[in-house]
């Protein structure tokens, strides 16, 4: 270029072209994007982009492409998608979700409906996570469980032979199994789902509550609270071993996979590695449910969905995507790639053979009736996801094991709590 | 005969104006040359920062429109015992690890600035931490700081230090030095390099005259080295601090503020109440929060670029 005017005249030529191109790709043929987490399960994710979008091409033409985000980002992603209203026109959601993103999602209730009456009934606990005023935003495809992950062959070296079935009874063992150089090692720290995936399980167990129904009062300062509180320091210092306080989710699978650990919280995504990279430690890890307190039993509920958008252009071919996915024909094979990792809401597949492949993976459907959001009984609104952002819980069972007083984590979390749902003090 | 700018610009009487004419005018040539850079500075700078003064004014809740509630989220904030912990976490977090990178930043660069065989082979080592993605070093780093992996408890139990291994992220107090040890780690090339640049302005002549007077190698430092390296070691510190302040990455793949919020900073928290609660209001309420003391810091720098 030999001017300025010349240069000029180039970068305007470029920066037409670059503006132009969005219009031009418009104009390719028909397609939409479903945006998803990666999935632990590597083949579930494979199946939907090798075999499930190609048969829809064929039978539609309209091309489906799978879009994964990484694990434990997918919540900043649709944030991104919501509020810039462009991009997928499908997307999954997890936990309350749906709650969260209400105003943007479409509502699905008809499809719903029909799934329903095909595969169905829907189990009841369903509810609760994807119908926003009556209304169905989000069609659930399986919950993800957090169950107990437990080496078999050191428990009954310590002469633990069936998994307790209480926390008393699994602090027991766990004296043992540290006594033996086996500790248990649950996370207290922030990750994102395997310190949840006991702690609010435990704190119901023994009756204790962060709210009401009501969502205005809060319930957590009560002497069910103290006691949840006070086995959790017990737990902790009798069993485990101080770096848990600092876990993400990554940790207690490496503890687990290192050898170093007998017994943690998690989804069956470590069995499901282990029969894959460590076969000698998968063939000694087992699952159970979690141990029933005082008050009962309980397990956190992690509903996987789908959800269309309000900005999709197409939202009558976004339903009839969903509608075609969750037919039979389709949906059983997709949640058989998954390895029984995805335990469907939908009473039909209560005994689909894909529980009879692997009997370990059984209790991660037994959990389902005893599912609860975070949360509860509290409503499964913002102020729900806003505790859990915060670790209120989770902070309140951490601050204890390292040693503050049982009254004085309470009343902190009593603090945070009454200001999330604006509670009278 | 001098011709003066205002005439250059001028358009030649009974000339057509076109846009050849007009693109050889200066002054248009000029804002033409420099709006991609504006634009790109109101787009990607001016604007988030506007919007986010006007999202913390607002209860405004992912997917649902804001209402405005003025300093009321500030106000939350201020009540909220988080907050303060927060703060106190930020504070020590970027004045332990600036002091700790400026002084090994500062010997960093008087080694490199040394003449000895392999200079440049180290210098280029010295910056691999600046150059490799924090993401993966993160990863790096949690190897080492794992209980049972970590590389510093293996030789300490076998060197026969301790007897078991430290806990470095599960304890509250070890879980932040070690943030500022991996902050440090990282950040100090960017001042080496910075600070070496100032050092070899320095005329060789400056230290003989020194020396000729009886100067000693430390009078040579502090009346020579330092005067004249004192302007670049202001600004790097700045903007050092600066990027300290809106550090991410790093705290929150190691920690993710935990335990109990021991190593939450600004950016982490309000990356957490703003994406993963959805209350992006009060998300951006957090993140202004640093703005008081981060406009002291740029009113200083200004102020001090100015006199200098």
């Amino acid at each position: 270029m030999s001017s300025r005017r010349e240069f000029l005249t180039a970068s305007l030529a470029a920066t037409g072209a670059a503006a132009l191109a969005p219009r031009w790709a418009a104009a390719q043929p028909k397609s939409m994007t479903v945006v998803h987490e990666s999935s632990f399960i590597k083949p579930f994710d494979e199946y939907f982009v090798k075999t499930l979008s190609p048969e829809y091409e064929k039978l539609t033409k309209i091309k489906v492409n799978y879009e994964t985000v990484s694990v434990g980002s997918m919540l900043t992603r649709l944030t991104t998608i919501v509020e810039t209203k462009s991009g997928p026109e499908i997307t999954a959601t997890g936990i309350n979700w749906p709650h969260l993103f209400d105003p943007s999602l479409v509502d699905v209730s008809d499809v719903a409906d029909e799934i329903g009456k095909k595969l169905g009934p829907w189990h009841d606990n369903i509810y609760d996570a994807v119908v926003v005023n009556k209304k169905w935003k989000a069609l659930p495809w399986g919950n993800i469980g957090q169950l107990e992950v437990y080496r078999t062959d050191w428990f009954k070296q310590a002469g633990v032979t069936k998994f307790p079935d209480n926390w008393e009874d699994l602090l027991a063992a766990g004296r043992l199994l540290k006594k033996a150089g086996h500790p248990f090692g649950f996370e207290l720290g922030h990750g994102f789902g395997d310190n949840h995936g006991w702690l609010y399980p435990l704190l119901w167990s023994y009756g204790g509550r962060e709210v009401d129904k009501d969502g205005k009062t809060v319930l957590i300062d009560s002497s069910e609270t103290a006691a949840a509180v006070d086995f959790c320091r017990k737990f902790y210092k009798e069993t485990m071993f101080e770096d848990v306080l600092g876990w993400t989710d990554v940790n207690n699978n490496k503890a687990f996979f290192g050898e170093q650990i007998s017994c943690t919280n998690n989804a069956s995504s470590i069995l499901e590695v282990g029969i894959r990279d460590f076969p000698d430690i998968a063939k000694v890890t087992d699952h159970a449910l979690n141990p029933q307190g005082p008050k009962g039993r309980f397990h956190v509920f992690n509903a996987q969905s789908h959800a269309i958008l309000t900005h999709a252009s197409d939202q009558a071919a976004a339903k009839n995507f969903l509608r075609w996915l969750y037919d039979d024909k389709q949906l059983s094979r997709w949640l058989v790639s998954a390895n029984a990792y995805y335990a469907p809401f939908l009473q039909k597949y209560d005994n689909h053979p894909m529980w009879n492949a692997e009997p370990r993976y059984i209790p991660y459907k037994e959990c389902l009736k005893t599912s609860r959001l975070h949360g509860w009984p509290g409503p499964p609104g913002h102020q729900a996801s806003e505790s859990v952002a915060k670790y209120v819980v989770v902070d309140m069972f951490a601050k204890a094991c390292r040693g503050d007083a049982t009254k004085d984590v309470i009343a902190t979390a009593a603090t945070q709590l009454k200001q999330i749902y604006k509670a009278k003090s | 005969m001098a011709v003066r700018p205002a005439e250059l610009a001028r358009p030649v009487a009974g000339r057509p104006l076109t846009l050849r004419s007009l693109f050889e005018r200066e002054g248009v040539f000029s804002w033409v040359m420099l709006s991609p850079g504006v634009l790109f500075l109101l787009a990607f700078v001016a604007y988030p920062f506007f919007y986010g003064i006007f999202l913390s004014l607002q209860d405004r809740r992912v997917a649902t429109a804001g209402v405005f509630v003025g300093l009321a989220n500030f106000v939350t904030l201020a009540h909220d015992a988080v907050f303060w912990q927060v703060t106190r976490n930020t504070f020590f977090y970027v004045a332990v690890t600036t002091v700790f990178k400026l002084v090994g930043g500062l010997g960093m660069a008087l080694v490199m600035n040394q003449t000895f065989r392999g200079r440049n082979l180290t210098r280029a080592f010295l910056l691999l931490p600046f150059i490799v993605p924090t993401a993966l070093s993160t990863i790096a780093w949690m190897w080492i700081l794992d209980p049972t992996f970590s590389v510093v408890n293996w030789l300490l139990v076998h060197g026969g230090v301790i007897s078991s291994g430290y806990s470095f992220l599960g304890n509250a107090s070890l879980a932040m030095w070690s943030l500022v040890v991996v902050n440090t780690w990282r950040g100090m090339p960017f001042y080496g390099i910075t600070l070496l640049a100032g050092l070899q302005t320095i005329s060789p002549d400056l230290y003989e005259a020194a020396a000729i007077d009886g100067a000693t190698t430390t009078q040579r430092f502090l009346y020579v080295t330092l005067p004249v390296i004192k302007p670049v070691l202001v600004i790097v510190t700045m903007f050092s601090v600066i990027f300290t302040f809106g550090d991410f990455q790093l705290i929150y793949a190691l920690t993710h503020g935990g335990p109990a919020n021991a190593t939450h900073v600004f950016s982490t928290w309000a990356f957490d109440i703003g994406m993963s609660a959805g209350q992006l209001g009060m998300g951006a309420a957090v993140a202004l929060a640093i703005l008081p003391a981060l406009a002291v810091l740029i009113v200083g720098l200004t102020f001090y670029l100015r006199r200098e």
